[in-house]
Order: structure tokens, then sequence, then C-alpha cells
């Protein structure tokens, strides 16, 4: 803690030397379950600090932050810390970057440079689920058309919540005792299993397009499943227990999204094919209970405003090809998501309702937020996360219901 | 909060040019206002300070750029202020083909992507200002019938006035009274009545200066009677005719800001 300390009075001190910009925010949060327990879903103060400078050849961003939990539990992270380097039709940025691609909100198909950090679900702000990746990434452009490269040395994966999280996904119902087994899912930090990708994209009057292609890794582990038979009676070999090894595995993808104005209207659409994905199976001959499918992944959206309330909606649909039915997901798996909100009282009251719907499973979250500008840069906000259902991506979490409070000061 | 503008610049620069004395309708009053020269480009600071009927003040502050490229004119704006929004950026482009609504765009840094929006909201308070994008300058003369009420003398200055009501009977104005210079075609007061008929709120031009040839409204401010709410914008560190170059008013800027 100490060195974290020593860090931050250092930081300060060039800040002061260097004319850098700065900039931030500290927000207390605390969260209420609002089941029985009426237990604290979160306490979270936080610091942020934006430490840049952008100069005609070279700048560079450091992003430090603390999250300091009730209990005492801290983390300390640094969320970016990259250099830019400037060419007259290039810029090159090098070290712990945040990527972001596509069109879609809240929604992840061409947008998988970056993976998620899912600690609180995804309720965290967008910027906050986002980790830095260490990366060398090259923008080249031409007008208003770019053409971006970037290359990732080592595999992060999405972090996930601890198994003592509320957060933590519902494991299934295992056919018998279950024990994991981690000795697989490391990726190792050589060359070969780097990552590449690249866009080409556009912004003009008609449209703007991204055209997107990647070699990655999937950022959640497959489970591979190995069965263990009681064989004391060959005839009837019963079932003693099961290993599960997470291990990720390469991905292809391909894909793009676009954007356009008709009338009042937005119109936005992404979509992506991703090449060797596995899925769990249930056919007995199947090694280790996963078979190796393809899949489609992708997004019609809208944005509008009526009487100064906007509004967005968008449906997402997930279809695996060549499907069989042994295996565990289902075929098409559909969403919604739908935003609305308005501000009031010259923009000092913002008021919004952002809810995800899960057609398959029949599950949703319900997010109402109002938030008050208290003064310059001070912020109020009282919301809720409402889930609906019994299973599947939302359902799991009807549990978690909560009404929280933020305060939140931007300087 | 609304991260878009329209033709501030529209309103906030004019021209010398110094027009015979001849009997004009009320139309052409507002076109010779709305259709002011003003330069191939322009680079300033806005600062707005917006008070509450407690005598509260917030204050937002943009960096913007602007340049004519004959059919289309492009804005990019920073926003350097407040805290909260530091870092965000706005892009329009507006095209002279009538039929042809304004591309825009926003960057949230929170979101790290360019967003394209819809421009259909003129009607709007830009950043929770007393001012519409539509009463930035952003709103065509044809859209309403003009009449000359009178010619009188206002703060010194020979000004036709002028009654504007719409020609769409929901607009959110029944009409507006505008007090413009002679000559200059400086729209120096404008007072805005509701839907009901009822008044509604005053802008007044404060300020206005000749820089490198060109008139720039530097400080106005709007007065709304009803919610005793004010907004006053100021123009600073104003460069005309600079030479701001194309790649200003890219996706590139947009992203790395200022």
């Amino acid at each position: 803690m100490k060195k974290f300390l020593l860090s931050f009075v250092f930081m300060f001190s060039v800040l002061m030397a260097g004319n850098i910009n700065m900039d931030g925010f500290v927000r207390s949060y605390i969260g209420v379950l609002t089941n029985d327990s009426l237990d604290y879903s979160i306490v979270m103060n936080t610091f942020n600090l934006n430490l840049s400078k952008t100069g005609d050849k070279m700048g560079f961003k450091v992003n430090p932050y603390i999250y300091q939990y009730s209990g005492g539990n801290m983390e300390l992270g640094l969320r970016e810390a990259y250099l830019d380097i400037y060419f007259p039709s290039m810029d090159l940025r090098v070290g712990k970057q945040q990527i972001i691609w596509g069109k879609a909100d809240g929604v992840f198909i061409t947008d998988i440079v970056s993976p998620k950090d899912l600690t609180e679900f995804i309720l965290r702000d967008f910027d906050e689920i986002r980790m830095g990746i260490t990366a060398l990434k090259s923008d080249y452009y031409i007008g208003n058309n770019t053409l971006e490269l970037v290359w990732v040395p080592v595999f992060t994966p999405t972090k996930m919540p601890p198994a003592t999280s509320i957060w933590h996904p519902k494991m299934p119902d295992f056919p018998a005792p279950a024990t994991f087994d981690y000795t697989r899912s490391e990726v190792r930090h050589d060359l070969k299993n780097s990552e590449v990708f690249g866009k080409f994209s556009a912004l003009t009057g008609l449209v703007d397009f991204e055209v997107m292609g990647a070699y990655t890794w999937e950022d959640e582990p497959t489970m591979h499943v190995i069965k263990h038979f009681n064989l004391s009676n060959p005839q009837h070999p019963v079932l003693d227990s099961i290993t599960i090894y997470p291990e990720y595995h390469r991905l292809k993808v391909g894909g793009g999204s676009f954007s356009t104005t008709i009338g009042p209207f937005v119109l936005r659409g992404e979509g992506a094919y991703y090449n060797g994905k596995y899925f769990n199976t249930t056919r007995p001959d199947a090694p280790e209970s996963v078979v190796k499918k393809d899949y489609v992944h992708y997004l019609v959206g809208m944005d509008f405003s009526v009487k100064g309330w906007n509004t967005s909606l968008q449906f997402i649909e997930r279809a695996i090809l060549d499907y069989t039915d042994d295996i565990e997901q289902e075929q098409y798996s559909n969403m919604a998501t739908f935003l609305i909100a308005k501000n009031f009282l010259y923009e000092t009251l913002h008021i919004s309702l952002f809810t995800y719907y899960d057609f398959t499973d029949k599950g949703s979250l319900v997010r109402p937020k109002i938030s008050y500008d208290i003064a310059d840069g001070v912020e109020g906000i009282v919301g809720a996360n409402i889930f609906t259902g019994s299973e599947g991506i939302f359902g799991q979490y009807n549990d978690n219901d909560m009404v929280y409070l933020k305060l939140k000061y931007s300087f | 909060m609304r991260y878009k503008t329209a033709m501030l610049m529209g309103i906030l620069i004019t021209a010398t040019g110094l027009m015979a004395q001849q009997k004009l309708t009320g139309l052409e009053v507002m076109e010779k206002v709305y259709n002011r020269p003003k330069g191939n480009d322009m680079e300033a600071t806005l600062t707005m300070i917006l008070i509450n009927s407690n005598g509260d003040k917030r204050v937002r502050k943009i960096k913007q750029y602007i340049r004519d490229f004959g059919k289309v004119e492009k804005k990019i704006m920073f926003f350097v202020e407040p805290a909260d929004v530091k870092n965000t950026s706005f892009m329009n482009w507006s095209y002279d083909d009538p039929n042809k609504d304004d591309d825009q765009w926003i960057y949230l840094p929170a979101l790290k992507k360019v967003k394209r929006i819809s421009s259909d909201s003129k009607g709007d308070y830009f950043m929770g200002s007393d001012f519409t994008y539509d009463d930035l300058g952003n709103r065509k003369p044809e859209e309403d019938n003009h009449k000359i009420l009178r010619e009188e003398k206002y703060r010194g200055e020979d000004c036709y006035v002028i009654e504007s009501t719409p020609k769409d009977p929901d607009y959110m104005y029944s009409k507006t009274i505008t007090w413009v210079i002679k000559g200059k075609w400086i729209g120096l007061k404008r007072e805005f009545y509701d839907e009901d008929g009822e008044y509604l709120k005053t802008l007044n031009v404060k300020k206005y200066e000749k820089i490198n040839g060109v008139w720039v409204l530097t400080e106005v401010e709007m007065d709304n009677a009803q919610t005793n709410h004010k907004t006053i914008m100021k123009l600073s560190d104003i460069k005309i005719n600079s030479g701001i170059p194309a790649r200003m008013f890219t996706e590139r800027m947009m992203k790395r800001g200022l």
C-alpha cells in the first residue's frame, strides 16, 4: 500500500512539474439488496485519476484508480497507461489501453478487443467494465477513413467475480460430484499466443461503417468435461465423478457494423461470424463433451427522440450454425435492449431507464436511474437494478435486486 | 445534456456589408441577417454562464472550430468545462442542400467511440442553456412569415423591427420580434413568445466587434422571464480566416481532443 501511495505522490510531483492535464473523479457508492436480507450488495469508494498530455508529435495518458471496499479491501490498478506518437497520416499507441469497436450499445459483438471486468456483472459504468490491455495499435488515416491494426502480445481473459460473490454465475446441476481443474486454463505468454485485430472504418455524410477481422482467443473459457466411471460392474458403468477443465481456445472472427440517419431516426447494425467456438454437448462420443461449431451474432438498433425523450431499441440474435440437438445451448438466443432518457430543469435532472430482455430464458435486467447535478461536476445518483426470471444470464440473479446511491465529484 | 450545436457562428458573426437603404420586405431583412458573410473559417472559445432564479451560476466552456468547405460547413467542438463532460467532442456537417439534414457525431470519452446522432431536435435546449439550437441561428428565414412592424432607433442604432410567425402552427414559439440593425444586419434584440402567445424570453446582444473584417457578436444574453433563468454567452480567443486545416474536422481529432 505504501508503494502505491508513494507512486501517487510521485505522479503528483511529475504533474506539477510538467504542465500535465489532470482530471478524474471521486465517487462514493452504496447498494442494498432488496431481498429479506437487506445486505449491502456493494459499499465502495473510488478515486479515478487521468493524467494526460497531448503535443504535436507525442502524447500520453495514465489512468490509475483505487477501489476501496467495505472491510478495508482495496484494489489499485492502472486502467490505461500508454504513449501516443503522431505522424501526418498515422498514429501509434503503445501500452495499456482500452480499445472499443462497433456501433452497439451495451452489447459486445465486434467489440472484442478489450476484455471485460465482470466483477460486478455488467452493472459498472462502461469505461469501468472495459479492461485495459497492453497493445500496439496503429491507425492510418485517409480523410475520414481509418485503417486500424492492433497487436496484443499477451492474452487477457474476462475477469470473473470470485466464487463468494453474489455475481458469480450459477453453476449447473452436475450429474455427479464435480471438480474444477485449472491446469489447462493458462494461455502461455509467448509470441505465438498473441492476438491480432484489424479494422477499416469510414465516417461519411451518408453512412458510417466498420469492417473488422480478428485472430483472437475466446474471452471466457470452454468447460471441458472428463467423466469418471465406476467400472466395478463393466456391464453397467456408473458415473462416479466429473472433472471440469476450463480451457481457452482460439477464435477467428470477421464482422462489421454501420450507422446511418433516416430522417429523425439513427439506424444501427452490427454482426460478426465466429469461427471455431466450442460448445458443450450431451453427445456420448464427443471428446470431453465439447463440439466445435461456428456461430453468428448480430444486432439491429434504432435511436430516436419523442418530445425530448431520447429512445433507443436494439434487437440481438445469436445463432449456432450446423446445429445439432445434443448441444446444450439453444440454437438461437435472442435479446433486446430498450433505453429511454430525458433531461429536466435546465439539464440538471436526468431520468433514464435501460432494460435488457432475454427472450430465450425470459429474464430481464431493468435499470431505472435518476441523477441530479448538485453543482458543476457534482452529481447525486439514485437507481435500481431489478432482475426478473429464474435462469439465464439475468434470471440467475433474481435474488440480487438492489437499490443504490452514488455521489460523484468530477474534477 | 445535449452536445450538439447549430449555427452558433451564424448568429455570432456578421459582416459589414453596407447595403443600399432600399425598401425591403421582412423576409429580405431576415435573409440578410441569416446570410451574413462569416469568413472562411473561425476558431473561438465559447463560455456560457447559466444563472438560475437563486443566482446560482454554472459555467460551460467549449473550444470550437468552424470552416466553410463550399457545399458543406463543418464544425467541431471540444468540451472543456464542466469536468464531467471534459474531452467530449461534437462534430456537425451542415449542407447547403436544403433537402439534406445535418450530419452530427458525438465522442464520449467514457464510451471511447464516435457515435452518430440525429439532428432532428432543433427545438431542444443547448447544453442546459436558455438557447435552443434554432435560437442559435439554425432556423432558416423561409420557415417563418416575416412582417416589418416599424423602423425605430434602438440603443442608438437604426433598426427594423420584424415580427416573425412560424409557418408550422405547432412550433414552440408563436412569434418572435427582432430588432435588426440596418446595414450591419445584426439582430440586436429578439423577443420570444411561447405557444400560448405569452411573452417568454429576450435575447440581447451586449457586445459586438469587428475582427479581421467580420462583425462578431462577442457577448449575448438570453433572459427567460417565465423561469427567471438567464444565460450569458461570451466568445473569446477569436480567430477569423486563420486557415484551419481540413483534418481538424475528422473522427481522428474528435478522439484525440485538444
